[in-house]
């Protein structure tokens, strides 16, 4: 009797052991696992993001109305015009990201004179299809003075949602006010088309 | 006696120029040092724009912001332009606030300005005060801003903030309106 209750003890304490193990093995793997997502999620927001962008008015010295490059680096956010020095604002400083929409006509000044001297009324028609949506980003942000700004850029469409995501992501304070933003963002569509 | 004729008419001409010329430039001189001596010493806080109706979009809110920021800077009326929260605005001597409500925003559209030409106005409407330090009103206007023809949606909130900067050039108000004698009217 003894000697067949002393192997079935054995082979309970065996395969206790054996589940322990693997609990611990899989434990190890659900760590590793995290700690590599963790890592790689910290890498993403301290990874540089630039994106071609028109600044429209309000972002510090920028001139107004001119293309160049938005960038997100560590915890600063510039604005190179393009072929100048950049101008860039703390990410702590920003206090709202909104986001809108807006469908404005292509082709500027030059378009515009096309379009006024095309005879028998071409130009209206060339206009109805020389439109495009743009994201309209603004930012408020507090200077060093704390004065508010408010600063306006306008990018391709869908490419708004990218900035903001990574602004959000990188600032603390500014998460806190998406609702807000979102609802705005759907007035402003709602807005644009009427 | 055709020499003395035309020494004449030079005589004449050259008076009615120099008439011309002088006068308005002289009045716009006095015109200038005048509103110089009366606001000199006045500083401004732009407030943020309170949107009013919840129709208007935030870019909007923030463009008439910076473009009336911009536009007071021009006229040079003011000895300083302050945005809000700015610190150093507690520091000046005599203080206005500029407060702008928006009572009716129209959303217009580009392409439609373009095509139709009549329809897809940007309009905007607001209500401005300025006030100063102690919440006295020295002055109320309603003032618009619209976009009729050429260029965006946005260009509203410049030709708005720059009839508000004008209507403020144009105004008066008491050089007196120390802390003190607010006190003494209010009860």
């Amino acid at each position: 009797m003894d000697c067949l209750v002393v192997p079935q003890n054995q082979e309970n304490a065996c395969r206790f052991h054996r589940r322990a193990g693997m609990g611990l093995l899989v434990a190890l793997i659900c760590c590793g696992l995290t700690a590599a997502a963790q890592n790689s999620t910290r890498q993403e927001t301290s990874k540089p993001f630039s994106i071609r962008a028109t600044h429209l008015m309000g972002f510090e010295s920028a001139k107004s109305n001119c293309t160049g490059t938005l960038s997100i680096q560590y915890d600063s956010l510039q604005f190179q015009q393009t072929g100048k020095t950049s101008v860039h604002i703390n990410i702590g400083s920003v206090r709202n990201v909104f986001l809108g929409e807006e469908s404005r006509q292509v082709g500027g000044l030059p378009m515009t004179l096309g379009k006024a001297a095309a005879p028998y009324g071409g130009g209206r028609v060339v206009s109805l299809f020389s439109h495009k949506k743009y994201d309209i980003l603004t930012l408020e942000y507090v200077d060093s003075d704390g004065g508010i700004h408010g600063a306006i850029f306008q990018l391709d469409k869908g490419q708004g949602e990218i900035v903001k995501h990574e602004l959000t992501a990188r600032g603390e304070t500014v998460s806190s006010r998406t609702d807000q933003s979102m609802k705005q963002n759907a007035a402003e569509v709602r807005y644009e088309n009427k | 006696m055709k020499t003395s004729k035309w020494s004449q008419l030079i005589a004449c001409v050259t008076t009615i120029l120099a008439i011309t010329i002088v006068l308005p430039l002289q009045s716009a001189t006095v015109k200038s040092s005048g509103s110089e001596t009366s606001a000199a010493r006045w500083s401004i806080q732009v407030d943020q724009v309170d949107p009013g109706t919840p129709d208007l979009s935030y870019s909007f809110q923030a463009a008439i912001y910076e473009n009336l920021v911009d536009e007071l800077k021009k006229t040079k009326q003011f000895q300083e332009v302050f945005r809000e929260g700015d610190h150093r605005a507690s520091e000046a001597p005599k203080l206005l606030v500029l407060k702008t409500t928006v009572e009716k925003y129209t959303a217009g559209s580009e392409t439609r300005r373009a095509v139709t030409t009549v329809s897809g106005a940007t309009k905007l409407t607001v209500h401005s005060q300025l006030l100063t330090r102690e919440g006295k009103v020295v002055l109320e206007r309603t003032v618009n801003g619209d976009v009729r023809f050429f260029g965006s949606n946005l260009r509203a909130t410049h030709n708005l903030a720059r009839n508000i900067a004008k209507m403020l050039k144009e105004s008066s108000w008491p050089d007196s309106l120390e802390p003190t004698a607010i006190l003494s009217v209010q009860p």
